[in-house]
């Protein structure tokens, strides 16, 4: 039998908090690797009413409706990889809630789309920053064979050096122009026209 | 005294300085550019053409064989947009617009531009503006208006607030389009995208696919006239590829709707405003002689010459409803001189005027024998309140509309182009059977026995033109009358 020999400062205190302390780091991994899981599915997302807006188009969009069957949940592509990364992006993501709560009334579709394209602009910075990385969970830039002969070269030579995002933007939710050449007073002449509102009553709306 | 002295001083500044203001442009059929090279032939845009080759090789064979490509003008040179655009869009880290308008292919070419938006062509829509609720709301449907009308005359391009452009209005190259930047016109009406081919905008085909029908049957006419069937013979001599093409110089096999309507012959200039030489309203319920008033800021627009003709300095009303000061006024007989001026490449004078007098009597023959009793006739029905104001609620109404607008343009067209099967058997052939046949029966089983007695007493039968009306038992045998009988006088 082998006698294992402690070093001397290992008494038994000491021992029960390494077990404990591990135990509850375990425990706080899965509950986090589990938080993030849940927090990333569509359902949890769509609690807020305002989600439910954006859910709409992504419902109807080849993401939610893919012919192979293989869907991609929200957090799929607005989420990290990795526990640390995830975790962070739901934290950063807070400030959602705390909008949703203390800010303008999202809940109402008008507001929704009129605050919506400074959300499109901030999603896509995201993905520019990480160059696209939740994209290339699924989809690898050499095996994107396309419907057409040219679609691979055109991925291996004309997008070799881009990001998805920066040519696939747009196939989700609702359209939104390029934040380069976006016009806000079109896009309130749009919003209004769309829901039988009276010229001028979006910006007075998005002042409030 | 003095007062005369100045009228034939200005008349004779409108009859010697209008053909030398024409002279003085370049006599070949496209201005060369003169810009220099290095206004175009951005380096982002040869980008473009690598991804495009494969994306849409179609379209980018047709630019790589095209005048363009060899002048080294790429996609972005045309597509460029500022962000301040109204169609601006974000292209693979580009800003570009999808619409290439007449005023961005006015940076190199500036007098078609120039031309083309001042003429009557680019107005096209502004000039259906009163027909499209009888036409569209009431007898057919608003999709009509884009997939119908817009589609020759030309649509509102409407850029949504999501950057895109409205299914509604585009895709759309009519040649009155007002697009997005504001300017009129489309230069892809009559130039086929995206290889800009001289000889396909010199073929008449191009001028075909909105001038065909009944408002406009001048492809039908055009076929099937002398000068159509020399075309049809003769193509491979018309030389359309030659860089000028100026009748008698380069080409003589035949002429096309470009040669006559627009086209350089020696002494005459060519321009893009198309309807620059035409005499004649063709397309009204009586045709009328109309003048050109052409405005100091180069728009134009047409004036019929019932109307007090205005001098040079007077200010008038535009097409879009602004008022405009006048440059200079092309009369109707001027306009005819600069059209016979191309005949006499071919023909000689004597001819030429020859057919001129026979297309006119058609044309005022039309009028007068039916255009004019048949719209008398109508105004007072409708006065009379034996008419609704609706257009259309009543068959007499599309009686009459055929009348003018599908046979009787036909007529009139056929004449202005030597078309004797539209002239005849498509045109006034029709305009007789239906005004004899259809029109007087149906006006007088609206308006009964009596009030369209004196109606068409009024309007037919006090002329002499139809003075056969009275004179039943004169026999003809077309119908078979009197066949087998020993004579018939």
């Amino acid at each position: 039998m082998i006698k294992i020999r402690m070093p001397l400062f290992i008494t038994r205190h000491v021992l029960l908090a390494l077990i404990l302390g591990g135990v509850a780091g375990i425990g706080f991994m899965v509950f986090l690797t589990e938080f993030d899981h849940f927090t990333s599915t569509e359902a949890f997302c769509t609690n807020c009413h305002s989600m439910e807006l954006v859910a709409e188009p992504y419902r109807e969009s080849a993401h939610f409706r893919p012919a192979s069957g293989v869907r991609a949940s929200c957090g799929d592509c607005h989420v990290s990889e990795g526990v640390f990364a995830a975790t962070w992006d739901h934290f950063i993501g807070g400030k959602d809630l705390y909008n949703q709560i203390f800010g303008p009334d999202y809940d109402d579709p008008v507001i929704a789309k009129l605050h919506m394209p400074e959300a499109a602009f901030s999603a896509r910075e995201w993905f520019k920053k990480r160059n696209s990385a939740t994209c290339k969970r699924c989809h690898v830039k050499e095996a994107i064979f396309g419907t057409r002969p040219d679609t691979v070269e055109i991925h291996k030579q004309d997008a070799k050096d881009k990001s998805c995002i920066e040519c696939h933007y747009n196939l989700v939710h609702a359209k939104v122009p390029a934040e380069s050449v976006f016009k806000r007073d079109e896009w309130n002449r749009m919003v209004e026209q769309e829901f039988g509102l009276k010229r001028g009553a979006a910006d007075k709306l998005l002042e409030k | 005294m003095r007062n005369v002295r100045i009228t034939r001083w200005y008349l004779h500044l409108l009859l010697f300085a209008f053909p030398l203001w024409l002279g003085a442009i370049n006599i070949s059929f496209a201005d060369k550019v003169s810009l220099d090279s290095s206004n175009w032939g951005l380096e982002e845009g040869e980008a473009c053409i690598s991804c495009h080759k494969k994306s849409s090789a179609g379209l980018t064979h047709q630019w790589q064989s095209s005048a363009h490509a060899s002048a080294g003008v790429n996609c972005l040179d045309c597509h460029y947009a500022d962000q301040v655009d109204k169609d601006a869009i974000e292209h693979e880290g580009s800003i570009i617009a999808t619409i290439v308008s007449p005023k961005d292919c006015g940076h190199c070419h500036t007098r078609e531009y120039k031309e083309t938006e001042g003429s009557v062509h680019s107005k096209a829509l502004s000039l259906i503006k009163n027909r499209i609720p009888a036409l569209a709301d009431n007898l057919t449907g608003q999709e009509m208006v884009t997939a119908g009308c817009a589609k020759c005359h030309g649509s509102k391009v409407e850029v949504r607030g999501d950057g895109s452009l409205s299914p509604d209005s585009w895709p759309n190259t009519g040649i009155g389009r007002i697009n997005p930047d504001g300017s009129r016109g489309s230069c892809s009406a009559c130039h086929g995208r995206h290889s800009f081919s001289k000889a396909q905008a010199r073929d008449p085909s191009a001028c075909a696919w909105c001038h065909s029908g009944p408002e406009s049957p001048d492809k039908g006419v055009f076929d099937s006239s002398k000068h159509g069937m020399l075309f049809a013979a003769n193509r491979e001599k018309m030389n359309l590829h030659s860089d000028e093409w100026v009748l008698g110089k380069d080409y003589s096999a035949a002429p096309t709707c470009v040669t006559c309507h627009m086209g350089a012959t020696p002494g005459v200039a060519a321009s893009h405003d198309v309807g620059m030489r035409d005499a004649w309203n063709l397309n009204q319920p009586i045709s009328e002689k109309q003048s050109l008033i052409i405005f100091e800021d180069g728009d134009r627009r047409e004036l019929p010459e019932s109307q007090p003709i205005p001098r040079r300095g007077n200010e008038i009303s535009k097409l879009d409803g602004s008022m405009g000061k006048i440059k200079a006024v092309a009369s109707s007989k001027r306009r005819r001189q600069i059209m016979s001026k191309v005949c006499l490449e071919c023909h000689s004078k004597g001819f030429a005027n020859g057919f001129m007098k026979q297309f006119d009597n058609v044309v005022e023959l039309y009028n007068e024998k039916f255009g004019k009793p048949a719209q008398a006739i109508m105004l007072a029905l409708y006065d009379m309140n034996l008419l609704t104001p609706a257009p259309f609620d009543d068959p007499l109404e599309f009686t009459y509309w055929r009348l003018w607008h599908d046979e009787g343009t036909r007529a009139r067209h056929g004449a202005a182009m030597m078309s004797p099967n539209f002239t005849w058997w498509e045109g006034m052939h029709l305009v007789g059977q239906n005004f004899y046949g259809e029109f007087l029966p149906q006006v007088r089983e609206l308006a009964g026995a009596e009030k369209a007695d004196k109606l068409i007493n009024e309007h037919v039968l006090s002329l002499d033109e139809h003075s056969w009306l009275k004179n039943p038992s004169k026999p003809n045998p077309i119908l078979g009358y009197g066949i087998g009988k020993p004579s018939h006088d």
